[in-house]
């Protein structure tokens, strides 16, 4: 955006403008665009989730609004709008009032590292996936003033509840993402999205491999196992179905949203959408290679790059739509798998909850750490490392050997870990009650 | 899973579903949420099947009601005549639970004498309970329940329904309730027209069929005058008609004896064929009594005889429907003499 | 542009400050947790401000994220939170003052004093082969696992044992604790209850030696 904005001001009007100028438009404008797609994201999954889970409980959905009820979110919003905005008379005004902007503020910066095609990132931060996932963290305080200023038991056990959550699902998303980022040496969003190149093995690891976008992460075991981690850990960090406790409505009527009407209950749901748009957008830049797919690197070579600054803008645009297309289809794809688990599960109980993050996502994590780490030492080391003796093996010999290793380590993990976890369980209920009876087990 | 064996049989257990192992039931039930939104795509038509889409989009497409299904009641009047098949017995009224039924009894306005009919029969829609009570209770086949449903209005008022926002004629409770109907629709019309005979004028008319009817009569009375003159309509079944006195009693009910009769020649060319040869005899006797009354008549007037070719067409069909019709006809010829002899 | 830095980075000193003072001048103790993140939030974007995004994103997460909820944690936990009729200011409060003008100084004055001021920044884009100061992520985790090993592990071991203390004061024997059952949990309990005391009474019953029962169990 800097270049475009760049020649239009001083090569097409010749203006002179300054550095700094240019940058402020160009960031402004890039801003605008990402707030504007903000909301337009929030309304669409609204819509796109009703009508799926319908399908999925063999209803239809709201079908009336527009055709095909495609209007019914902006029918929603302008309900929103319209209601009257209440504060409970015991309420902490100002807390009460900051915290929805609290919430949604980390949404809209989140958007600021995310990759929507080749070249098309807003800002790239050396540290992107950190910002991304410590900016997330603040929410967090938000919730925690909602909760607290509404005056009311059950917004402040939402709050709490929806806090403990986040926090504690906060340590397996970040040890997973750690497994990714052992491997790519790099916290750079379009370094790991530059790292999933190739074909099913990525042109990282292994030399030579043709470069289609596809050697995604998740087709290795490290990035296979670290998905499913993080997917679930993003489920509940996005409140979604089976960690949905927070907004339990059958017990605790809803959450920290309880004494929230109007345009700032408005501005909640958005976060909470907005937030689940990241999250699948998340995955599917560090698992699935984003704009990653066939075609995009074949376009983008052709447009003008910094490697080759006589291509022909066009292609540049060619490749940005292929890329967003590829990035939001594989967003939504994992929308649609939110949806399908809200269909198919019901919610965990409080201590279910912490029990699966803790004692089971968390031992996982670290083992994929460990895989990740012998990934890392068999594709890159060399015998400066201590790796000498696999030098023999040649590229794609030695992504062989850590591609069996890992999948050995982390298929025994899965399997021992589940049954250990399940065995546990069963083993408290049983001893509980021996123990609260005062009977033999 | 233990299995127990008895000593001479062998107890065969069933072992159940496979354990599932390491996650196995997570996915087993997401399959079953896939198979359900996959099959969503496609309607189902019957309830046989657990996935698939039954949803009705009710203002675009509707169910068929059930015959039973009630909603609010409504009071029916016959097709061609009009004539309400309500006599303001007040049976509805005493029965309803949240008293919501409303009647005046019709009066002749001369004589002040009651008429089977309802001058006025209000009905509080807003209050009613849909029990279906007066449907059940009504000795006269009148007031039936109906499967509309789209009520709301915005007005409170609007509730609040009178005879002629009530009346719906025969042919549409028919129509929602064909079986019902069949069931009651010989003695709902015996009824009637015993009612019938005690009603004058207009009254007993639903409201909105009294300009019909009244044009229908006029132009009844019309033709009956300019055939008269000739005296030589051996079909036209208007009996007693023909004196020149214009009497509106005595030709309405001939019009009506005429009806029947058609009515019942239809009947007997084709629903009934088959007609037990033993009714004969009755429906025999019925129509030498018709040609009696009809020659009766014949002497008071010097129009021809009319309903006695009328009723003998109908020997084969049902005895009662010929029956009836030969003594409405006597009862008109009777009628008509007496008011000629008044006069 | 250096103006516009300044204006930014007096704007941000004034949030840390106003923060800050807010901290120890509002009676209502959720509120004084509330500016303290604001204040750690201003310190974050002090950091942004001085290119070094990774520690204003450490700042972030570990502050702002982590700490300020446990903060509010440990103050929701408490009770009596209201702080109304509290007094802020203590008889002896110059004393109080004092201490912490005393502790202040110990920290600025050799800082004052061993400062070299008038350091050129850097200016222009980083080269990719330079370090890239304290700003990088790189550098720091060379810095613990090499120059600041034994700091490192000492903090390490002193979080653990922080939080195998946790464990210990929050850790009640099995026996003692008591657990609220479930509808269908209390049906298995009465059940199993029936069971055992029948098989008690049938135990006690036959329990001559020699008995094929009591034998077998």
């Amino acid at each position: 955006m800097y270049d475009v904005v760049d020649y239009v001001l001083n090569t097409t009007f010749n203006l002179g403008a300054a550095g700094w100028v240019v940058s402020l438009i160009s960031y402004l404008m890039i801003a605008t665009v990402l707030f504007l797609v903000a909301p337009l994201q929030m309304l669409f999954l609204t819509y796109y989730e009703r009508r799926l889970i319908a399908r999925m409980q063999d209803r239809v959905g709201p079908n009336r609004v527009g055709p095909e009820g495609m209007f019914q979110p902006v029918a929603d919003a302008v309900k929103m709008f319209t209601k009257e905005d209440i504060i409970p008379a015991a309420a902490d005004k100002w807390v009460h009032l900051l915290a929805p902007l609290v919430v949604v503020a980390p949404t809209m910066f989140m958007f600021a590292v995310l990759p929507w095609g080749p070249g098309m990132t807003p800002i790239d931060m050396h540290i992107g996936l950190l910002f991304f996932f410590a900016v997330s963290s603040i929410s967090a305080v938000g919730l925690m003033m909602a909760g607290w200023a509404s005056y009311n038991k059950f917004s402040l056990l939402g709050a709490m509840r929806a806090v403990a959550q986040m926090v504690s699902y906060e340590i397996p998303a970040m040890l997973s993402l750690l497994a990714i980022v052992m491997i790519t040496g790099s916290l750079s969003i379009v370094d790991i999205v530059q790292w999933q190149g190739g074909l099913f093995i990525s042109s990282s690891d292994v030399a030579g491999v043709p470069n289609w976008g596809l050697g995604w992460f998740v087709f290795n075991p490290v990035g296979f196992l670290a998905f499913a981690a993080f997917f679930i850990a993003a489920l509940a960090e996005g409140e979604r179905t089976p960690f949905d406790i927070p907004e339990a409505d059958s017990e605790i009527v809803a959450g920290y949203m309880t004494e929230y009407s109007g345009m700032k209950f408005g501005l909640f749901f958005l976060a909470q959408y907005v937030l689940n748009f990241l999250l699948c957008a998340i995955t599917a830049v560090i698992f699935f290679g984003a704009w990653q797919g066939p075609g995009v690197n074949e376009l983008y070579a052709l447009g003008i790059t910094p490697d080759n600054p006589d291509g022909n803008g066009w292609f540049n645009v060619l490749a940005g739509v292929l890329g967003a297309f590829y990035f939001l289809f594989k967003t939504y794809a994992f929308f649609f798998v939110m949806v399908w688990i809200r269909g198919a599960f019901p919610r965990l109980r409080v201590d279910q909850l912490m029990d699966f993050g803790w004692k089971y996502l968390i031992p996982l994590t670290l083992v994929n750490v460990f895989s990740a780490a012998i990934w890392v030492g068999f594709n890159n080391w060399g015998a400066n490392e201590g790796f000498g003796f696999a030098e023999p093996l040649g590229d794609l010999g030695r992504w062989a050997v850590a591609f069996v290793l890992t999948l050995a380590i982390n298929i025994a993990a899965y399997i021992v870990m589940t049954r250990i976890y399940g065995e546990t369980r069963r083993v408290t209920f049983d001893e509980q009650l021996a123990d609260t009876a005062g009977l033999p087990s | 899973m233990t299995i127990q064996f008895e000593r001479g049989k062998v107890v065969v257990i069933d072992r159940g579903a496979r354990k599932l192992r390491v996650g196995q039931g997570m996915l087993k039930g997401m399959a079953v949420v896939w198979h359900h939104w996959l099959k969503s795509f496609q309607k189902l038509d019957n309830f046989s099947k657990t996935a698939g889409v039954f949803t009705v989009e009710y203002p675009d497409e509707r169910i068929k009601l059930p015959e039973a299904y009630r909603n609010m009641p409504i009071l029916l009047y016959d097709d061609e005549t009009g004539q309400e098949l309500c006599t303001a017995c007040f049976q509805c009224q005493r029965v309803c639970p949240p008293q919501v039924i409303h009647i005046n009894q019709a009066r002749n306005p001369e004589t002040g004498k009651a008429i089977p009919a309802a001058a006025e029969f209000i009905i509080e829609y807003d209050a009613c309970m849909s029990c279906g009570f007066c449907a059940e209770v009504c000795p006269f086949d009148s007031i039936k329940m109906d499967h509309e449903f789209e009520l709301s209005t915005e007005d409170h008022a609007e509730l609040t329904m009178n005879k002629a926002q009530l009346s719906r004629p025969v042919s549409y409770y028919e129509r929602i309730a064909p079986t019902f109907w069949a069931e009651v629709k010989a003695s709902a019309y015996k009824k009637l027209q015993n009612s019938v005979k005690r009603r004058v004028d207009l009254i007993g008319i639903a409201p909105q069929m009294v300009e019909k009817v009244k044009a229908m009569r006029a132009a009844a009375a019309e033709s009956e005058a300019t055939e008269a003159a000739p005296s030589s309509a051996p079909t036209k079944p208007s009996a007693a008609e023909t004196s020149p006195a214009t009497d509106k009693a005595a030709k309405l009910a001939a019009i009506r004896a005429a009806n029947a009769a058609k009515q019942d020649a239809g009947n007997g060319g084709t629903s009934t064929p088959e007609a037990p040869a033993g009714d004969d005899k009755a429906a025999k006797l019925a129509a030498i009594r018709a040609a009696n009354a009809a020659k009766k008549a014949a002497e008071s007037g010097e129009g021809s005889a009319s309903v006695a070719p009328a009723a003998p067409e109908a020997p084969a069909g049902d005895d009662k429907a010929a029956r009836l019709a030969a003594i409405r006809a006597a009862n008109a010829a009777k009628k008509a003499k007496d008011e000629q002899e008044n006069s | 542009m250096e103006l516009l830095i300044q204006i930014i980075f007096f704007l941000l000193a004034a949030l840390i400050l106003g923060a800050g003072v807010m901290v120890v001048a509002v009676r209502n103790i959720i509120h004084s947790a509330l500016w303290l993140i604001g204040s750690f939030f201003g310190v974050g974007a002090l950091y942004l401000l001085l290119e070094a995004e990774f520690l204003a994103v450490v700042q972030v997460l570990v502050y702002v994220g982590a700490v300020s909820i446990l903060i509010l944690f440990a103050i929701m936990l408490t009770r009596d939170v209201s702080g109304q009729g509290e007094r802020l200011l203590f008889q002896r409060w110059w004393l109080a003052l004092l201490v912490a003008i005393t502790l202040f100084a110990a920290v600025i004055t050799p800082t004052l004093l061993a400062q070299s001021w008038n350091v050129v920044p850097p200016t222009g884009p980083i080269e990719p082969g330079q370090p890239t100061g304290i700003a990088g992520a790189l550098e720091l985790g060379r810095g613990f696992v090499h120059e600041f090993l034994l700091h490192f592990e000492i903090a390490g071991v002193l979080l653990l044992v922080a939080l195998i203390g946790a464990i210990v004061i929050a850790f009640e024997e099995r026996n003692r604790r008591r657990k609220v059952l479930t509808l269908a949990e209390e049906h298995e309990l009465r059940k199993r209850r029936e069971q055992t005391s029948d098989a008690n009474a049938s135990e006690s019953a036959l329990s001559a030696p020699g008995h094929p029962i009591s034998q077998s169990e």
